[in-house]
């Protein structure tokens, strides 16, 4: 063997070695296990007898030849996907982007200390264990005339109102949206920081106003952080149900894709135990994100991001 | 010099010491308990019988000891603790003898952690006859015997005698509910009528409520409304339509009515307990455990003065001249079929004798296991809520002891949810809960009607 090519196995070994580990024990091995188990008639036990088998797959729909597609969902899991697409599509859209570009917009355009302390108060709930989050949540929105919204809102003389019952997707989706923001806000701002002075310069020279700005040199410069924040919170959200389960618990209000997989199959005391049905849920919620991840891909022609440069300065 | 030769020498004999064989023969036995405020001594009975038995084996001479190695887990609950010992089990983990609640035996046959029982209860008459007859029902699977019963509870509606007086409710109907109850002319509904009639009238600020999470208790709800969940002669769950669209229908009744808080299901099991303790509520649906702690919340200092504050009745009867239901819910000593089973048999048939047990249940508000013990000085003196519940007992259904209960109960939990916050009717909440027992659950479950 020549020695370069020695060398290339043991540079390899070294400097690549820990990195394919990590992803094929912590990446790879658990979708593979998923895969598995999701073909098996695994609970309680933790023993399987049948595999491969779609047992757990006809839970979740059945063959109906007048459907549209051929197949005809069961009611729990239609419902589970579409608070599923109404969790993930409000929560991404109103505060994953949205709040967190204006957040971003708003931070750089005070003074840069001032900027710094806001963004450093946004970020604090992702910084806190989420459990103390939510619990501040559940005394936030408590039913009773002791919850802090009721209080304020009652001191506008309007009734005290029950969150969780009548609005819980709107909890949900606020809880997780004000967490969710910071990601974006960091991500744009530093895209903003980015944006050289001297556009700024030029476009004030120009006569632009603040909106214009915003409009002609801002936004055009953040069209790759925006489209990556869409991919990576839209397939985040998607799997997300910490939040959820800690502030809702089981509720059927609230109960999407991730939440049914977790109930089916970890949570205690509420049917969990029946891992090769959760496992399917799960795999029918890893097929979607990536069905997800490669529309959104194409659509924000996330490529021309990723080519090679075509030129190169040494 | 002549310090340092010392100190190496004790040093020297010191690990001389410590190198010598151990003589004694130490047998250990793994117990899996669940820390668990409502019954430490469910554990610590396991670890003085193996203390007795260490002192007849010192007394005789032998050098063999028996280790207790107590995993205390941190479960939830008795359904995550299940789980979590099905979990280490299956990787060859699971402990010599385990507490666990009566309904997870049928699961824990069949994943082979159970050891049957039968011999050794035959073999030691003598630790086991005085065991109360009812309560071995709640150990078996396919007719064997596979746990020895630790405790036992009555599950009930208690009634703040208080809210009933702000009412305008007299002495006499206050003191004659329990026999209405009793001969079926009350009814469900008048219960939750009473409890909107307490809201209404402004003495409570709550009707009555019900645990906010999935458990037994529903069980004997959905008993009085004629649906008989378990099929003996199958060994398989059922359910029938018309008894489900009914109990449905009384829980819309009852949010309707306002008796029962709509998000009832959302509660946490704090605010739970604090809505009745604290007197906010007139009634709650939970188990006799809770004497302790309402004792002490309303602040109150005896039998007199308790049965003054509360009142307990069974789930009233669906309708009138019905029977009304209770539900007891017993939590056993299970041995793991492990090469240790004989030694850790010995142990649970010690630790469930007379004055160990007594010492539990009068201490944890539990019902006693041995009909001896009602007889025993400490627990007349300790144990007279017990005393006073044990004739509920006539009415007391158990779980059945099969493995899909929890995903039955899970299940049917989601009607619940489903009625109580208005997603959906009583009927259609009974389609949506049929249609998922018979997906889920498959051949495990009959739908009757």
């Amino acid at each position: 063997m020549p020695k370069q090519g020695r060398y290339w196995i043991s540079d390899t070994t070294l400097f690549l070695g820990p990195a394919i580990l990590l992803l094929a024990v912590f990446f790879v091995a658990p979708i593979f296990v998923n895969i598995v188990v999701a073909f098996t008639d695994m609970s309680q036990s933790v023993r399987f007898e049948d595999f491969p088998t779609t047992r757990q797959f006809n839970k979740l729909g059945k063959v109906n030849e007048e459907a549209l597609l051929g197949f005809e969902l069961r009611g729990s899991f239609y419902r589970a996907l579409a608070l599923t697409g109404t969790f993930v599509f409000f929560t991404l859209f109103i505060f994953n982007l949205s709040f967190a570009l204006i957040l971003a917009l708003t931070t750089t355009a005070v003074p840069e200390r001032m900027g710094a302390i806001f963004r450093a108060i946004w970020l604090l709930p992702r910084m806190s264990p989420s459990i103390v989050y939510a619990l501040l949540w559940l005394w936030v929105i408590d039913s009773s005339e002791r919850g802090l919204f009721n209080q304020v809102i009652m001191a506008f003389g309007m009734e005290a109102m029950n969150l969780r019952l009548n609005h819980p997707m709107a909890v949900i989706v606020i809880a997780n949206g004000l967490i969710g923001a910071s990601l974006g806000m960091i991500i744009f701002t530093s895209a903003i920081r980015s944006i050289p002075d001297h556009l700024f310069y030029a476009a004030r020279a120009d006569g632009a106003g603040s909106l214009a700005i915003v409009r002609h040199v801002i936004l055009p410069a953040l069209r790759w952080p925006i489209s990556y924040i869409t991919i990576y919170q839209a397939l985040a959200l998607l799997v997300s149900f910490e939040y959820i389960f800690l502030i809702m618990g089981p509720s059927r209000s609230t109960m999407t894709m991730a939440m049914l997989s977790y109930t089916k199959s970890l949570a205690p005391e509420i049917g969990g135990g029946q891992y090769a049905y959760g496992a399917a849920i799960a795999l029918i919620l890893i097929v979607i994100g990536i069905i997800v991840a490669l529309v959104m891909w194409r659509l924000a022609n996330m490529k021309a991001l990723l080519q090679q440069p075509r030129i190169e300065v040494r | 010099m002549k310090a340092i030769i010392l100190t190496t020498a004790a040093a020297l004999i010191t690990c001389g010491t410590w190198a010598q064989p151990s003589l004694a023969e130490d047998v250990t036995v793994k117990l899996w308990a669940r820390a668990d405020r409502s019954g430490p001594l469910r554990a610590g009975n396991i670890v003085d019988a193996a203390d007795q038995l260490n002192r007849a084996f010192e007394a005789a001479g032998s050098d063999t000891r028996i280790k207790v190695d107590l995993i205390e887990t941190n479960a939830a609950g008795f359904d995550a603790d299940a789980l979590d010992l099905l979990k280490a089990h299956s990787v060859g983990d699971g402990p010599d003898i385990a507490v666990a609640a009566h309904e997870w035996i049928g699961t824990f046959v069949e994943a082979g952690f159970a050891a049957n029982l039968e011999d050794h209860i035959a073999d030691n008459a003598g630790l086991y006859a005085d065991i109360i007859p009812q309560l071995w029902e709640s150990v078996k699977y396919k007719g064997d015997r596979y746990g020895i019963p630790q405790d036992s509870e009555i599950r009930m509606f208690f009634v703040n005698n208080d809210i009933l007086r702000k009412a305008g409710k007299s002495e006499e109907f206050i003191s004659g509910l329990p026999a209405r109850v009793e001969a079926g002319e009350f009814t469900m509904f008048d219960w939750c009528d009473l409890a909107a009639e307490a809201v209404n009238s402004g003495a409570a600020k709550i009707g009555w409520v019900h645990r906010p999470n999935v458990g037994p208790d529903f069980q004997m709800a959905m008993a009085s409304f004629g649906i008989d969940i378990y099929n003996e002669d199958e060994a398989k769950l059922q359910i029938t339509r018309s008894g489900l669209e009914k109990y449905y229908g009384w829980l819309k009744y009852c949010v309707d009515n306002g008796s029962l808080p709509a998000d009832m299901t959302t509660y946490s099991w704090d605010s739970t307990h604090a809505a009745f303790r604290g007197g906010d509520a007139m009634g709650k649906f939970h188990g006799i455990w809770n004497v302790g702690a309402q004792m002490e919340s309303f602040g109150l200092t005896g039998p007199d003065d308790y049965f003054n504050k509360l009142t307990w009745i069974h789930a009233p009867a669906g309708e009138q001249g019905g029977q009304p239901k209770n539900l007891s819910h017993p939590i056993i000593y299970v041995v793991g079929d492990t090469p240790k089973k004989d030694l850790a048999a010995m142990l649970v048939g010690l630790a469930s004798q007379h004055v160990p047990n007594t010492a539990h249940a009068v201490s944890t508000n539990h019902t006693p296991i041995n009909h001896g013990q009602t007889a025993m000085p400490e627990f007349i003196e300790k144990g007279w809520a017990l005393i006073a519940g044990t004739p509920m007992l006539k009415f007391a259904e158990f779980m059945p002891n099969h493995a899909k209960i929890g995903q039955y109960n899970a299940i049917t939990y989601t009607g619940i949810q489903a009625v109580e916050t208005g997603e959906m009717g009583p009927e259609e909440a009974a389609d949506m809960v049929i249609e998922e027992l018979e997906v889920e659950l498959g051949d495990d479950v009959i739908i009757l009607d």
